[in-house]
């Protein structure tokens, strides 16, 4: 009985909903603000209108002129990349030398003494915990740094002017001015760029800086782009030059990245993302002084520790296969020789070698834990002295020393190159896979943003790899 | 029901700062359940945390809570459970925090519904509050940012704002605690029933809307009696909104 | 690896590559010809000659078995067959030379319409597809949606009466609106008409009427009109039409004393320091973003002024009730302001 009513009164809004026209919502919104100017003209009184928004108005004219707009916008993002690579040195290496070089030995001690096996041993404290102990060291200063850093500019309403004053490059390659944000939080961690894409509110474009976040290279990653350069890099020029010509490359590496940013947003918006909707507005608010320790408190459970954890989670069971790969042996050769003499072929045509490419795989979780990981497995298929066991991972202390074990290793010039790309282009960390899996809700653009970048990375590699032999 | 509902001012003066105890995320076994609905970047979080004892990131960014926060806090021994939802400009538009929101004040059911509106942008943001008072009718409105007005030489009479919205309005400054004590306040009395409202109805709409509105919440009242709301149901309807209609079939939301 | 050299390496990576080209590019790649041939089956051949056959009774011609096989770009032999097929099922009847629509005929016809036109406004409100486009995938996904899917599409977009186009969307009963206008080319100089109707047939015409950024709602008011050519205000623009394609647009003709702005401008073309009242957005803009640009307060009657530009002169920020909110000037040049 009351079912059919509902009906009817469904079917009557049908009617009328005929006979009002198309234009019901806008007569719905010009109305209420109409209620609104009403109320508003009898409750509110403006004294001196002309003080309203002076200030922020004089620090908008300054952040987003013609003169001073981006060289600003530059000089603070590099401050805050700067601030972060630097300063995270002092606390990354108290946390290795704590957590690697006092608690691993105590922990292996501890172990014998109770008369722990072997295995059970190697698999616990030289595979997982070494593997978390890494990645807290590497990823927690800079993450600590950057993302209060990142929130102070954020509560002062500063990066809605970034936003603002990129959006016409954005514009250009179909993407949204904000997405200079969500890429920028991307150099501190993928996992956080992504889910600072929900600031997007228009769906196609926040797939587009979704998808490209990865091309932003992040603090699991400067470490090893530094480390390689200053290697490989460094050692061609004279030493004089050394520091400038690897900090360069680093930059160079960067920069492709947002290269690749751009290029792969305009190709996605042109192709796959067409269809999509596309709405764009952007709210200037006013500047507001952060509370300064209230924010880097927030910013430190909020953001830091959230990422952080994720990347323990992952990183555990990673640094378990990497035990267990180099001391599950088939025949007479552990799993991960096997799995680097089979995939040496390929690697080779990428200008790179199985090492690199096992590592990589093994690696997924944690780019932070990709040097101790090819590190260890150079040593382990090469034979050469070194190291601390199958399926330790490891870093020397010494540059050089680093550099000799993996020109033993078989590196070279060309090995060193490559690898910075294949750091920069290949798939996202799997928190990262995670994020965008959660954010995106969809199984097809998870996958979309997975294969892409490897399969530039291949491409790239492969590229630079013939054609650097065809002149070499 | 009353037709003139007590002014702010009228419940500030018997705040009891013993009875509060704020209880963070811990939100089991709670009395009434409080909305929390604001534009985007207009210190709604802020406001929350400020009641709740928690700290959950505001940022200074349009649009910064996507999913909605839960929180609760104990007054005069009734515990409230607080729901931060996303910041929106409407509830009219198919976005998906504008649904989260719209949902809940719909079908959440809140006791108590604190809108909060920037103080020194009150037009714009009035926007959302008429459209929430056409949902609810246990509303308060909260002036948060009163020091910004007040460096921008703005003055608001709170006295005939809430005459005309008919509700409760509190001024506030959250990040300075200011104003608190009297939301609580606020809020305690209209969830105990101890003030109501007479919600403002938008008026401005084309004759020829109103009558089509009319028709179908008469309509709909028929059904509902007691609904609230019918003319916010009219509306969506009018819109095609799916959701809706499906809840009419179900009848879920009475 | 022996026999590696680099240069075969990147021969071989080439071969692949222009290999996956052709397997895999768009509409002219073998994967999606395969893939199209198994689709172009008799449903579609079906559905094209009903569509045809009841566009042309319409306006009340008659087509024979020629001029079907003609109009419709397939096999012949697969028309020919369909056709026979067709009265079988009693679809249509063939009259010595005539084909003509049996009721079942035309009522299938209309629910192909119907699904024709609702995906257009899909594709309108919910999509970010250009207008161009829309014939042409609407074109296709008539025939894939099934009668209950396209209930279910007329009810998620709120049982539209009109497409984009202005063309009313017949209802589930087959019940269709009629369009009571007059094409722009018939009118008097002065006539003040709001356009109801653009034809998006024939392709060449309707991409010129689009190019000229003439859309459906927006009032226009004639001024100029000879042999050769039409001239009309709207949205405080001149325009500039050959007759054969200002017939293609329809408008009814408002009341005499209706008041026509012709000093409205853009809001785009708004100059710093200058304020403005907002009198509109076009109708151009659809869906979620006309949604968002109200909610934000672009509405009418607000008051405007610019109150940043971007270093590159691009989007500009207006401030707007209180807040200044960002736009791109294709946005910005769609809301129609009256300076002051």
């Amino acid at each position: 009985m009351k079912s059919k009513s509902i009906e009817d009164i469904i079917a009557l809004s049908n009617d009328l909903r005929w006979q009002i026209g198309d234009d019901f919502h806008d007569n719905l919104a010009e109305g209420i603000y109409a209620d609104a100017a009403e109320i508003v003209s009898t409750t509110v009184k403006t004294k001196d209108a002309d003080r309203k928004f002076r200030l922020d108005a004089r620090i908008d004219k300054i952040l987003t002129s013609k003169l001073w707009g981006f060289p600003l916008m530059f000089l603070i993002l590099a401050l805050v990349l700067w601030v972060t690579i630097v300063g995270a040195n002092y606390p990354s290496a108290m946390l290795s030398s704590l957590l690697l070089d006092t608690v691993h030995p105590a922990l292996k001690g501890f172990a014998s003494n109770i008369g722990l096996p072997w295995w059970l041993d190697g698999f616990l404290i030289d595979g997982v915990y070494l593997a978390v102990a890494w990645v807290v060291a590497v990823m927690l200063p800079p993450m600590a740094i950057f993302f209060p850093l990142f929130t102070l500019l954020e509560d002062f309403g500063y990066l809605p002017r970034v936003a603002f004053n990129l959006d016409h490059l954005f514009k250009l390659s179909g993407a949204h001015g904000k997405q200079a944000l969500t890429m920028s939080m991307g150099f501190g961690c993928n996992a956080a760029g992504v889910v600072a894409t929900r600031i997007i509110d228009s769906p196609r474009e926040r797939l587009i800086a979704i998808i490209t976040n990865n091309f932003s290279l992040c603090n699991g990653r400067w470490p090893t782009q530094i480390l390689i350069a200053t290697i490989f890099i460094g050692a061609i020029v004279s030493p004089s030059m050394a520091g400038i010509a690897s900090l360069s490359a680093v930059i160079g590496i960067a920069v492709l990245g947002i290269f690749f940013m751009f290029l792969v947003s305009w190709a996605l918006s042109k192709t796959v993302l067409k269809g999509e909707v596309s709405t764009f507005n952007l709210e200037l608010p006013p500047y507001r002084p952060p509370r300064f320790w209230k924010t880097i408190y927030t910013s430190l459970i909020d953001r830091t520790i959230i990422v952080l954890w994720r990347a323990i989670v992952f990183a555990a069971p990673a640094g378990a296969v990497i035990w267990l790969i180099s001391n599950i042996y088939l025949g007479d050769e552990s799993i991960a020789s096997w799995m680097i003499h089979s995939l040496d072929g390929f690697g080779f045509l990428l200008g790179l070698n199985g090492v690199i490419l096992v590592a990589y795989i093994v690696a997924i979780p944690a780019n932070e834990i990709v040097i101790p990981t090819i590190l260890m497995l150079t040593v382990l298929v090469s034979g050469i002295p070194g190291g601390e066991g199958a399926g330790v991972m490891f870093e020397l202390d010494s540059v050089n020393a680093t550099g000799q074990i993996l020109r033993s290793g078989g590196w070279t010039l060309l090995t060193a190159v490559n690898l910075m790309l294949f750091s920069l282009l290949h798939n996202p960390c799997s928190t990262t896979i995670y994020t965008i899996y959660k954010e995106t809700k969809s199984l097809k653009w998870t996958t979309v943003a997975t294969v892409l970048p490897i399969v530039m990375g291949f491409v790239v590699t492969f590229l630079v790899a013939q054609i650097w032999r065809l002149y070499a | 029901m009353d037709t003139k509902p007590k002014s702010a001012c009228d419940t500030c003066v018997h705040f009891n700062a013993e009875g509060l105890k704020k209880l963070g995320v811990n939100t089991t076994n709670f009395d009434f359940v409080v909305a929390l609905a604001g534009n985007p970047n207009t210190g709604k979080s802020t406001v929350f945390n400020a009641i709740t004892g928690l700290r959950q990131h505001t940022g200074n960014w349009p649009g910064k809570t996507v999913t909605r926060a839960e929180g609760a806090f104990e007054y005069n021994k009734k515990k409230f459970k607080m729901v931060d939802l996303p910041g929106t400009y409407s509830l009219l538009s198919t976005s998906e925090d504008e649904e989260v929101a719209r949902n809940f004040l719909l079908f959440g059911k809140p006791s108590v519904t604190v809108i909060v509106v920037d103080a020194s942008r009150l037009e714009r943001n009035l926007n959302l509050v008429l459209q929430i008072l056409e949902i609810t009718d246990r509303a308060v409105l909260c002036l948060n940012l009163m020091d910004e007005a007040d460096r921008n030489g703005i003055e608001i009479d709170t006295r005939s704002l809430a005459r005309e919205l008919g509700i409760p309005v509190v001024a506030s400054s959250a990040r300075f605690n200011k104003g608190i004590p009297e939301l609580i306040q606020t809020i305690s009395d209209l969830a105990n029933g101890k003030v109501s409202c007479k919600p403002h109805r938008i008026k401005n709409i084309p004759k020829k809307i109103e009558k089509a509105v009319e028709k179908l919440s008469d309509e709909i009242k028929k059904e509902y009696p007691n609904l609230p709301n019918s003319r916010w149901i009219a509306f969506r309807l009018l819109e095609g909104d799916r959701h809706i209609m499906e809840v009419l079939r179900t009848g879920e939301f009475v | 690896m022996s026999t590696y050299n680099p240069i075969n390496a990147l021969l071989l990576f080439f071969a692949i590559l222009i290999m996956a080209f052709f397997v895999f590019r768009p509409s002219k790649g073998w994967l999606w010809l395969i893939l199209n041939s198994t689709k172009t089956n008799d449903k579609i051949v079906v559905e094209d000659i009903l569509k045809l056959l009841y566009h042309n009774e319409n306006a009340d011609k008659h087509l024979n078995t020629n001029d079907i096989v003609r109009t419709i770009k397939n096999n012949e032999r697969l028309i020919i067959e369909n056709i026979n097929k067709m009265v079988l099922h009693e679809l249509i009847t063939v009259e010595g030379d005539v084909v003509k629509l049996t009721k079942s005929g035309s009522d299938y016809a209309l629910r192909i319409v119907r699904a024709h036109r609702l995906w257009e406004k899909f594709l309108a409100e919910k999509t970010g597809f250009k207008e161009a486009e829309w014939h042409a995938l609407a074109e296709q996904k008539e025939h894939e949606l099934s009668a209950a899917e396209t209930e279910q599409l007329a009810s998620r977009l709120g049982n539209p009466q009109f497409d984009p186009h202005g063309d009313p969307i017949p209802t589930q009963t087959g019940k269709i609106a009629k369009i009571k206008g007059t094409p722009i080319s018939e009118l008097e100089v002065n006539t003040i008409g709001r356009i109801i109707h653009i034809k998006d047939k024939p392709d060449v015409i309707y991409r010129q009427i689009l190019a000229e950024n003439i859309h459906i709602g927006s009032l226009i008011r004639i001024v100029e009109k000879t042999p050769e050519r039409i001239v009309f205000h709207s949205e405080g623009e001149a325009f500039v039409l050959a007759p054969i394609v200002a017939g293609n647009i329809t408008v009814t003709v408002l009341e005499k004393d209706m008041t026509f702005e012709d000093d409205l401008a853009r809001l785009s073309n708004l100059k710093e320091g200058e304020t403005a009242k907002i009198i509109g957005i076009s109708k151009e803009i659809r869906g979620d973003s006309r949604r968002r640009l109200l909610d934000l307060g672009f509405v009418k009657g607000a008051d405007v002024r610019i109150d940043l530009i971007n270093p590159l002169g691009e989007p500009k920020a207006f401030l707007i009730k209180g807040t200044s909110i960002a736009l791109r000037n294709n946005q910005a040049s769609k809301i129609l302001i009256k300076k002051e």
